[in-house]
């Protein structure tokens, strides 16, 4: 089963003079987060949380983690915010220069190879998890995960990041193939907010895009359009 | 991660207008992992005296358990109510007995004078080192950005009404930047005559 979990952690400088400033300061910034994308009949859904730590400091708590690969493709990060953002840039101008020579946009399968060829050949120096999500003409709405280490595998439903290890029970037990498309998102909302909820390094607002051939819609939920569970 | 910030939470008091105010956050949790959203880390130890505890949650209620022995022995003993300043003295005592191997909590008092009814407030660190300030005391994994709100927020001589509304905005907006505290909080004001306890329903994130 692909696991995607990545925990949040410091770099600390290795100096003893670390001490004498705050956490934050010595800290590499992640997105120690909640991410997800599922297929549906005609597209995909992905979907985030919005939350950016420097150790244990909130840095960004509406950050925006569903990057734009193609107009058709997108996807998800979690792990290191700089690495992450690296490799989408990148991978983002090969598909670009890609949809010159082919004359049509990239396949899904393409982008999602060209991350995996980054995170596998790197895999030492990155600290990377991926899922990569979008609709193209050949095989409609598809979801290819690539966790640490780069293998990469498509998945019905791809679930990543630290919050998702609150959630594998809930998409096991919950998820149906072939919902529509509101079911979907609503699935996506009520996943996010579970992890969201469970997971220190995830929280602030839920970002969800839905892609389909006809483009992207991007909607944001605020916590009080959060569905509410039992808090324990 | 250091051993402070293992289980999260954080806690403010605050004097205002013959009343002070003293809040926290309820989450407990391991690390990343939220367990429970209603851990309270102030605990009353007198009619208008109360402490907080944040920091290791095993200590703090070992902390609160120890504290209140010592604190019903003096009463017993004395024959009258302990006042803030004596608590002080007390819990700094009862943390350097462990210089070496200390409790991980950096106690909040907050309280009046049993008597004169004069508003009191002090932090201390872990190893019973006294802060007696006059406008307010932060303390837990989110102190940084507390001071900061706090800084901003905080007038001299507030009624207790305006004094809930600055605690609580400056708890819920600190404890929002950090992923260790929050998802809830409770507030105390506490008069010469009544305290008031409220809790706070906030984003659970």
């Amino acid at each position: 089963m692909a696991s995607a979990a990545v925990a949040g952690h410091s770099n600390m400088k290795s100096s003893h003079l670390a001490s004498l400033t705050p956490q934050w300061m010595n800290s590499e910034v992640l997105t120690g987060t909640s991410i997800m994308a599922v297929e549906f009949d005609g597209g995909v859904v992905v979907g985030a949380d919005s939350r950016t730590s420097m150790g244990t400091y909130v840095s960004n708590r509406v950050t925006d983690k569903l990057t734009r690969v193609t107009d058709r493709i997108y996807c998800c990060r979690s792990g290191s915010a700089a690495d992450t953002q690296a490799i989408a840039d990148i991978v983002s101008s090969h598909m670009e220069i890609l949809e010159v020579k082919l004359g049509e946009p990239p396949l899904v399968q393409v982008a999602a190879n060209t991350f995996k060829e980054i995170c596998y050949n790197y895999r030492d120096m990155l600290m990377a998890g991926i899922i990569v999500a979008g609709w193209d003409k050949s095989k409609g709405g598809q979801v290819y995960t690539i966790p640490l280490g780069g293998m990469m595998v498509r998945q019905p439903i791809a679930i990543g990041g630290s919050g998702s290890t609150y959630v594998w029970g809930h998409i096991d037990a919950a998820y149906q193939p072939n919902m529509n498309q509101e079911e979907t998102v609503d699935f996506v909302r009520k996943t996010l907010t579970l992890a969201l909820t469970r997971d220190g390094s995830s929280g602030g607002v839920v970002r969800v895009a839905v892609i389909t051939k006809d483009g992207v819609d991007r909607r944001v939920f605020l916590h009080n359009e959060l569905p509410e569970f039992y808090q324990g | 991660m250091s051993i402070l910030n293992y289980n999260g939470g954080c806690v403010v008091a605050m004097k205002g207008k013959n009343c002070v105010a003293i809040a926290c956050d309820l989450r407990f949790g391991v690390q990343s992992q939220t367990i429970t959203t209603d851990f309270e880390r102030v605990f009353e130890l007198g009619p208008q005296l109360y402490i907080g505890l944040p920091g290791l949650a095993t200590d703090t209620q070992t902390v609160y358990q120890r504290l209140q022995f010592r604190i019903k022995m003096y009463e017993m003993r004395e024959g009258r109510r302990m006042k803030p300043q004596t608590l002080m003295a007390m819990a700094q005592n009862l943390l350097y007995e462990r210089r070496f191997g200390p409790y991980f909590v950096e106690p909040v008092i907050a309280g009046l004078h049993p008597s004169t009814k004069e508003p009191y407030i002090c932090a201390l660190d872990l190893i019973g080192c006294p802060c007696e300030p006059a406008d307010f005391v932060v303390s837990g994994t989110c102190s940084e950005s507390l001071y900061g709100m706090c800084e901003t927020t905080w007038r001299e001589d507030m009624e207790p009404e305006d004094l809930f509304e600055c605690i609580s905005q400056s708890l819920v907006n600190a404890f929002d930047r950090d992923a260790l505290s929050g998802w809830g909080a409770v507030v105390h004001i506490i008069e010469h005559d009544k305290v008031t306890t409220r809790y706070l329903k906030c984003r659970q994130d």
